[in-house]
């Protein structure tokens, strides 16, 4: 079992703090992903992971045993790099049983573990070339070979996607997927792209300026972001986000969106009246009957769906509607929204509210 | 002609006078040191020689202490030749990847040192070497060299260094190795054109080297070629021409071995530098 644990990881360059304090348990087999903005703190807390850069306090264990002191080479891990770093005198075959003459593996199982992993990665023949001699995505599969060859615990990835065309990214995330499902290890994967970290991953942390912002699977991410940053973070196009207020109505609950009323269970008068942010999402809005009206902006057709910009007084929205455009831009179109599916977080700092609609329903499978 | 071939035309039509001009001492030194004694002097001279003799060589070889100033030359070179490669390449590497307090401040101070004239170095050096006990060594030659090879090294090497990516000594120190081990794997095959420019550059300033050899060595046991050849061969009265040039022949066949040799490497080095996605 190989669980990994950040205990009040810290982590300051000089006066800089980058990250205040990380609690992060993952458990043995998971595939996490670091998910956040650039410069939230996702690569450094994979570097102190690996051992490259040292916390300035807190505890960081790897399997139960506390990697405080042992040196990368020690730890147990392999990692790929977003720049790859392979070896650019090596040939192929020599960057991939690297690691393992590193490890005094004797040579004729280092020839059986190259062939293995030639075979998976479809590598066999690459293997006489040098880095510069292949294409990015070539250089890739070496990259991650070279992590496979060794057997490690725990898989450390970093961007290891970003450098490739739309293409090949989505066949590579395929490719990790089944590499994950196939060898069941643990793998940390840092990403600022949120389909990645969407479709690979088992939970996702979701990082902003080196705090943890939620940690929880892909599905509960999206259904149930635990405040506004998350909200507006993850989901394409983003959920919408408006101020609001929610007013006790008799005994039950209002919220005011600008000019727009929305009746609530009477559950939600307990913390009424208050201001809050409503945060809806475009697949539940519903175009074409409703109380309201707005109007149209823009009209993004991506075949399956129809990305449509609407208007209500101040009140910006976007929704997603299924098939083609049957929308023009500069129309006006009645609209509802499923209140059933409403986010609200508190107007200060932004939290969820417990108070939440979605609390009883069931977070969608994915 | 086609035009394809006219900027070629031109270009040899510029190049080989050049190439004339340049190579025409050496060849007049390799000329003058086989002709015979009589025919140095004659009026108008004679381009090539009416017969060949390797008499000056002869000479040269085995009635001048020139084998000792060659080997001393050689030992100097050498010396200062490893001695700057290693504090170098370990200053270089130390210069671009680790942070420290004055780490830049250290860097220009290194290059400041260029802006002094070797000459005015030349008495305060005498007299460190003094006390120190070196004069008259061929150490006090390696010391004075690597302190005038070190400081361009250094940047030379600082510049290789800081084009090899972090991420390969990290993904070696994953892969296993030490930062030690790392280093010496990843970090020395790439900056091996830097090393090779940086150990050519100063093997051929210390093997050239002549007024530092003159002021701090003046004992047959510790001059090299440059100050030797000259006080052996040239006096006041007379300048043993063909001698001279025997021996001149001699202390450039090593540069020009060198050269010949790693010539190939400098030039194929630079085109391996690190993959980008």
């Amino acid at each position: 079992m190989v669980q990994v644990v950040f205990d009040k990881v810290r982590k300051a360059f000089g006066d800089t703090v980058t990250i205040p304090g990380l609690d992060l348990v993952i458990e043995s087999g998971e595939f996490v992903s670091l998910l956040g903005p650039s410069g939230c703190g996702k690569s450094t807390t994979l570097r102190m992971l690996a051992g490259l850069e040292q916390p300035s306090g807190g505890r960081i264990s790897i399997g139960g045993r506390d990697v405080a002191n042992l040196p990368p080479a020690e730890r147990d891990i392999a990692m790929v790099f977003q720049s790859y770093a392979l070896y650019p005198h090596m040939t192929v075959a020599e960057n991939i049983r690297y690691p393992l003459r590193k490890r005094g593996v004797p040579k004729p199982e280092q020839a059986t573990r190259l062939a293995e992993v030639a075979a998976l990665l479809q590598l066999e023949p690459l293997l006489d070339r040098k880095p510069r001699q292949l294409s990015g995505g070539q250089q890739q599969r070496v990259a991650l070979g070279r992590a496979l060859v060794r057997d490690p615990s725990v898989f450390l990835l970093d961007e290891p996607l970003s450098n490739l065309d739309a293409a090949l990214r989505a066949h590579m995330r395929a490719e990790l997927i089944e590499l994950h499902r196939r060898l069941g290890k643990t793998m940390v994967y840092v990403t600022h792209d949120q389909l990645e970290a969407m479709t690979m991953s088992t939970r996702i942390a979701v990082m902003k300026d080196g705090v943890l912002q939620q940690f929880a699977p892909p599905a509960e991410i999206y259904d149930r972001p635990a405040n506004r940053f998350v909200a507006g973070f993850i989901g394409t196009p983003s959920m919408a986000l408006a101020e609001a207020t929610l007013l006790r109505d008799g005994g039950g609950a209002r919220l005011q969106i600008g000019a727009m009323m929305i009746d609530l269970p009477g559950r939600h008068a307990a913390a009424a009246p208050c201001a809050v942010t409503v945060g809806i999402r475009p697949e539940d809005i519903v175009v074409g009957q409703g109380p309201w009206q707005a109007l149209v902006r823009l009209v993004e057709p991506t075949g399956h769906e129809t990305i449509v910009a609407l208007e209500a007084g101040d009140l910006a929205l976007t929704a997603r509607i299924p098939g083609g455009p049957r929308l023009h831009a500069g129309e006006t179109v009645a609209f509802d929204v499923n209140r059933a599916r409403l986010h609200l977080f508190a107007a200060d700092d932004g939290h969820r509210l417990a108070l939440d609609i979605t609390d009883t329903t069931p977070p969608r499978s994915a | 002609m086609t035009n394809r071939q006219r900027p070629a035309l031109i270009a040899s039509l510029v190049t080989w006078p050049l190439v004339l001009l340049i190579a025409f001492p050496l060849l007049w030194m390799l000329l003058t040191s086989v002709k015979p004694q009589a025919e140095l002097f004659t009026t108008p001279p004679d381009f090539l020689p009416n017969a060949i003799t390797f008499e000056h060589y002869r000479r040269v070889l085995e009635e001048t202490a020139f084998l000792q100033y060659f080997r001393n030359s050689l030992v100097v070179a050498v010396s200062t030749t490893l001695l700057v490669v290693v504090v170098a390449v370990l200053g270089a590497y130390s210069l671009v990847r680790f942070a420290y307090r004055g780490r830049e401040l250290l860097a220009s101070l290194v290059l400041f040192t260029y802006l002094l004239p070797s000459v005015v170095l030349i008495s305060p050096l005498y007299l460190m070497l003094v006390k120190l006990g070196l004069a008259n060594t061929l150490a006090s030659l390696v010391a004075a060299y690597t302190s005038f090879a070190l400081p361009y090294a250094l940047w030379l090497l600082r510049s290789f260094m800081a084009g090899i990516p972090e991420d390969l000594e990290a993904a070696a120190m994953v892969d296993g190795a030490s930062r030690m081990g790392a280093f010496v794997d990843v970090v020395l095959p790439q900056a091996l054109p830097g090393i090779i420019s940086t150990a050519l550059f100063s093997f051929i300033l210390a093997w050239n080297e002549y007024l530092y050899a003159l002021v701090l060595v003046n004992s047959d046991e510790a001059r090299p070629l440059t100050t030797g050849v000259m006080t052996m061969l040239i006096s006041a009265f007379n300048i043993e021409w063909s001698l001279l040039m025997a021996a001149s022949v001699m202390m450039s066949v090593p540069l020009i071995v060198i050269f010949a040799f790693f010539q190939k490497y400098l030039t194929s080095g630079f085109g391996a530098g690190g993959v980008k996605g």
